[in-house]
């Protein structure tokens, strides 16, 4: 029996009070998948982090093949052939994909490019990487930013790499390829711990570790599991399904005729786009992320302008209109990031409530209504669960969940005709989800249009009358969820239209 | 190796004890400053306070040194609220002065109930305009509102020095000296105590004072002046028209950063002249800095560096140091209260990571 | 008018230029080389001030310029240890931090002076001499504008490529970038994010401080309060404006050097447009360059960022 590749005894790390990770033992074998498997906040981040070199665990042990390793850093993991994908791309745009890779184990002074660019075409040879090496990051797409980040790490001979989310902005095509490369990557002998959230990559591992509020659950091999039992395993209990009642759609309010919204250079970020959202009824834009969900979501809100095309709510014509007389239409935008778009992290909660609407309904003769603020902060607090001191608490305390449960007690309060929702779920955990949809269709029972764009596709199809799938921009196709499969929806997000599908 | 972690909250005694501890290394550097230059601490301190509090007339004439402070510390507290880094209060307060001597100059006999008023409103409208100028070129064409105030005060002192050295404004005979001619009695400022010279600017100020405070606390705009100090983005995100936020603030600054050239020249010195009103603007930031960005707290600070200016002639007389210990102290000060705001903001914590 | 359009003074009028660009663009490389890295260090105009009195008062005590010239790097040095210890430790907002800075060297450098003068008149020195190079310099019309002027003049501008160099062709001048485009790229290298801006924050210090020690040396006889006349601010302009390009900083340093060097000649030849209009033409140009270049395509990233890590 070889000795496994990578052991973790007893792992834990603690930031003052919160304990991200708790006595966390597993191991992998060379050429094995482990997939770490767990909702956000679980600890999958901090796990890697403390495998990587970049914070050393408050005790416990790592061996690397048998022997106790010692990290001092993210560049001595590099050395001893632990390397990590991260989530977030970590890639300086203004240098080549080459530069990126290359630079900090550079010994010399001045860059010695020509071997190194020998050995960069030689692994993308290897892992059938379509990639050019002298190409400035910010000239490349997504998918292959994606690439250039996977290269940082297999150009250091890797022995064990760490791949944290690689899929998130991965379309379906790209996600598979990847899997492809890791396959070659298990037959060369690495060892593979995958962090996903999402189940179908999760089957697609050997072993499964399944984390829970920073605590190991339990280990098991795929062959021997359900993505039930896992699921159960992540949240500790059974998730109830959505109950989505049947209404009857109400008339068309929100009508998008041709709308283009201009984008950098070329290729406008919008192209085109008609929709009709229904009172009523909750309407779905999935895709991956960056595919024009943003423009959409902002030229509805008033945030941005569009080039060409109508908009219009309840046949009055939005097009021209401000996000603030939108607002007082009775629209609400749940943005796609909450704390640069949606908050203000230095002011209090119950500023923060009033955000947009302090010069209309909380300002009286010129000066803030302090009674008003305060009694509608309060009210707000409890209705949504709000977990914190006061609502003079500054809203940079509040985790994600709680400052998203602000946003949205805000817009909801304002949403009595449409309710905009761009990615209201990412990086919550299972209850703070599940908060957010029932919410949602509350507002779809009081016959308010709702539109909501987000990644997770299962969810959608849970939760949305229809489905839109945006692609590079443009829109794919509407179908009712009702009469479509999960197969149909991933070829309209592929880029591939209505017709092909067989 | 030294960890800075952000604190959750701050209460007001760690503020306090911050600003203390401030003012505390700021007079020990000073001393060693003194020291340095061969004199000695004690005269030069016990000087600083005789000609700054020693008798009534002292404290008068520190009122009357914090009065312009106090505007230029004011528009400090305004723009620096909304992170819009003006610094062209000195521009501002010369153009404050010039355009209160313009319209001077059509006004002939008018009384001085209407003419004084009058010339306040000129040099309002003077200030704003400078600063909304800036404000429109960062609004419209992305110019760094560093830069183009700083531009604009050199600008300004340039084309006031064409004005009195010689050009229309000098008066006869004064060529040599960079002045216009004594400014008639009913152009001046009325005064509250004749003997000591205090005049309604000082009350101005404190008016003015209040009115940054209620602004800034109570109204709508004031609330988006703090927001967008913070986050300009959730702003637009929610319709708020930012540029027109930030060119009200930059005209708001400016007006009063006027009201300081207003108040030197039409209140004190009775002669538009560049020398007297030099270096006001520029303390007004460290008195607007020091002061919390906050406009009580810039009073406060305005008061004490009033009284530092006014002290330090009587300083310079009676011990061997120079007056101009006062910038290098102010300046000394401002360090040390911009580290301890940073340590009132966030835990430092010193020492190696731990092994394991 | 006429009489400045005459060959002689243009000639004059080109050959000063070079020289004042040299103060310039001595604290615009360094200026530059510190924002890639990330830092806004707005108190340029106080670090070159403090060289200008510390060259001043090295050449009372040792008549040495050479000395006076070092000595007042390292003091630049000091300057970027202060700065760099605010906003790269600290975390203070960058703009205070300069401004701050800038108001206390005013100050200091006031008092110092007074101080050090104590009533009697400053005493005075000869400005240095140029070092013209044999041969290039008899060149008719270029050879006296480029090759007639000073040592450090020669080297600020050799200084351009070799900076666009490091920049772009070392391994260290590449991670001084990343450090000013995306700080976490260091960090997952196991690469130090503040060891790289605190030497682009003291290596601009020094560099600016330098070219304060070169004005007072080579263009005043003795130090004024307001020496430096706003020539730092014109050195951060022109790194903007220059879209934080070393060849393009050079070009907007030249022309800010170019009005001065018109405004100086105009007090002297005596025209009939009055001087002070002469004087404010490198600030009205400045803001005219900045409104007319749009383009801040090459700005950092990160810049003014302070870094904090997770």
């Amino acid at each position: 029996m070889n000795t496994p590749t990578l052991q973790a005894r007893g792992l834990s790390k603690s930031f003052g009070p919160v304990r991200a990770n708790h006595d966390i033992s597993f191991e992998v074998e060379a050429g094995e998948l482990l997939c770490l498997f767990g909702e956000n906040g679980a600890g999958k981040s901090t796990l890697s982090a403390c495998l990587t070199g970049l914070y050393p665990p408050d005790s416990g042990k790592i061996l690397l093949n048998g022997e106790r390793l010692r990290l001092s850093s993210a560049a001595d993991a590099i050395r001893k052939g632990i390397g990590l994908v991260h989530q977030h791309f970590v890639l300086v745009p203004d240098f080549t994909v080459l530069e990126n890779i290359v630079i900090g184990s550079e010994r010399g002074a001045i860059v010695r490019y020509a071997e190194a660019e020998a050995k960069l075409r030689r692994i993308c040879e290897t892992y059938e990487i379509d990639i050019e090496p002298n190409a400035l990051v910010e000239d490349l797409s997504v998918g292959e930013q994606q690439w250039a980040e996977l290269l940082k790490a297999l150009y250091f001979d890797a022995k064990v790499l760490i791949l944290d989310e690689p899929t998130a902005t991965l379309d379906i095509e790209n996600s598979a390829k990847l899997f492809r490369i890791m396959d070659k990557l298990k037959a060369d002998g690495v060892a593979l711990i995958l962090i996903s959230h999402f189940l179908d990559e999760v089957m697609q591992a050997d072993k499964v570790a399944v984390l829970r509020q920073g605590e190991m659950v339990g280990i098991k091999r795929t062959s021997e599991t359900t993505p039930e039992e896992l699921t159960r395993m992540m949240v500790g209990r059974d998730l109830k399904p959505q109950v989505r009642e049947a209404t009857p759609v109400g008339a068309p309010r929100l009508v998008l005729e041709n709308v283009t919204v201009a984008g950098q250079g070329q290729v406008p970020a919008l192209d085109s786009a008609t929709l009709t959202v229904h009172s009523g009824e909750i309407l779905g834009i999935a895709g991956v992320a960056g595919n024009g969900q943003n423009p959409l979501m902002e030229v509805i809100a008033g945030v941005r302008r569009a080039v060409s095309g109508r908009i219009s709510l309840d046949g009055v014509d939005i097009g021209a209109m401000d996000a603030r007389a939108i607002k007082d239409l009775g629209l609400g935008h749940i943005p796609d990031d909450r704390f640069i778009q949606g908050l203000v992290r230095e002011l209090s909660i119950e500023e923060n409530l009033i955000l947009g609407d302090h010069r209309d309904s909380f300002a009286r003769r010129g000066f803030l209504d302090f009674y008003k603020i305060r009694e509608n902060a309060t009210r707000l607090i409890k209705a949504f669960r709000i977990s914190a001191p006061s609502p003079e608490t500054l809203v940079r305390n509040l985790s994600g969940g709680n400052a998203q449960r602000v946003i949205l007690a805000r817009e909801k309060r304002l949403a009595t005709k449409v309710l905009l929702a761009n990615q209201p779920t990412r990086g919550l955990d299972v209850g703070v989800i599940e908060y957010i949809y029932m919410r949602l269709l509350e507002k779809r029972a009081e016959g308010v249009s709702v539109l909501i764009a987000s990644s997770e596709l299962e969810d959608l199809m849970n939760l949305c009358d229809r489905i839109g799938v945006l692609f590079q921009g443009r829109l794919m196709g509407i179908v009712e969820t009702e009469k479509t499969t999960l197969e149909e929806i991933g070829l309209l997000m592929a880029g591939r239209p209505l017709e092909d599908a067989a | 190796m030294i960890e800075i972690t952000p604190r959750s909250s701050a209460g007001w005694k760690a503020m306090l004890a911050a600003y203390v501890l401030a003012l505390f290394l700021g007079l020990a550097t000073s001393s060693l400053l003194i020291l340095a230059s061969g004199a000695s601490v004690a005269d030069g301190f016990g000087a600083l306070y005789e000609g700054a509090f020693g008798s009534r007339d002292a404290i008068m004439q520190s009122l009357v040194a914090a009065t312009p402070l106090v505007f230029t510390g004011l528009a400090t507290v305004t723009a620096f609220r909304a992170e819009i880094w003006s610094i062209g209060q000195e521009g501002q307060m010369f153009a404050g002065a010039m355009c209160g001597y313009w319209v001077s100059l059509y006004l002939g006999g008018t009384t001085a109930l209407i003419a004084v008023p009058v010339i306040i409103a000129a040099a309002m409208m003077g200030g704003a305009g400078l600063g909304g100028f800036c404000g429109w070129l960062k609004t419209r064409f992305q110019v760094n509102e560093i830069i183009s105030t700083v531009m604009l005060n050199y600008i300004v002192i340039y084309l006031l020095s064409f004005l009195l050295a010689g050009g229309p404004w000098t008066a006869e005979g004064s060529t040599s000296y960079h002045q216009t001619p004594v400014l008639a009695e009913n152009f001046r400022l009325p005064l509250l105590l004749e003997d000591v010279k205090l005049h309604i600017g000082f009350v101005l100020a404190l008016i003015a004072a209040a009115a940054c405070w209620i602004i800034i606390r109570k109204t709508p705009l004031g609330f988006e002046i703090r927001a967008l100090g913070f986050n300009p983005t959730a702003l637009r995100f929610k319709g708020v028209n930012v540029a027109r936020t930030v060119l009200i603030v930059m005209c708001l600054s400016g007006a009063l950063s006027a009201l300081a050239g207003v108040s030197e020249i039409f209140g004190v010195n009775y002669r538009l002249r560049g020398d007297v009103m030099t270096g006001l603007g520029f303390t007004g930031i460290i008195v607007g800095m020091i002061g919390g960005l906050n406009p009580i707290g810039a009073v406060i600070a305005a008061l004490l560096f009033g009284a530092l200016a006014n002290g330090s002639l009587y300083m310079s007389v009676l011990s061997d140091i120079p007056p101009s210990l006062v910038p290098a102290m102010q300046g000394i000060l401002l360090l040390f209260v911009l580290g301890a705001a940073v340590l009132v903001r966030y835990r430092v914590r010193f020492g190696k990571r731990a092994d394991v | 008018m006429s009489e400045l359009l005459s060959p002689e003074i243009l000639m004059s009028i080109m050959i000063a230029s070079i020289g004042v660009a040299t103060v310039i663009l001595l604290a615009a490389l360094g200026e530059l080389v510190t924002e890639r890295s990330g830092i806004w260090n707005m108190g340029v105009e106080g670090t070159m001030l403090s060289g200008c009195l510390i060259a001043y008062l090295v050449m009372a005590g040792t008549g040495s310029p050479l000395v006076a010239a070092l000595v007042a790097m390292v003091a630049g040095l000091a300057v970027g240890v202060l700065i760099g210890f605010m906003t790269i430790t600290l975390r203070v907002d960058h703009f205070v931090t300069g401004l701050g800075f800038n108001l206390l060297a005013s100050g200091l450098t006031l008092f110092w002076f007074r101080s050090y003068v104590d009533g009697a008149k400053p005493p005075s020195y000869s400005t240095i001499d140029k070092a013209p190079i044999p041969g290039l310099s008899e060149i008719p019309v270029i050879g006296p504008i480029l090759f007639d002027q000073h040592v450090l003049t020669y080297i600020a501008f050799l200084g351009v490529p070799v900076i666009a160099f490091f920049l772009r062709r070392t391994a260290y001048g590449l991670e001084t970038r990343a450090a000013g485009e995306n700080p976490q790229f260091l960090e997952a290298k196991g690469l130090s994010v503040a060891t790289r801006q605190y030497s682009a924050v003291l290596f601009g210090s020094a560099l600016t401080a330098l070219g304060g020690a070169f004005l007072l040396l080579a263009f005043a006889d003795q130090f004024r309060p307001d020496i430096s006349g706003g020539r730092g601010w014109l050195a951060i302009v022109a790194v903007i404006a220059g879209n934080w390009r070393p060849g393009r900083t050079m070009i907007a340093v030249l022309i800010f050097a170019i009005l001065d060097s018109v405004a100086v000649h105009a007090q002297g030849v005596g025209v009939d447009v009055p001087y002070q209009f002469f004087l404010m033409l490198p600030y009205v140009a400045s803001i005219l360059l900045l409104v007319m270049i749009r383009s801040r395509s090459g700005q950092p990233a990160k810049l003014g960022v302070p870094y904090l890590r997770h």
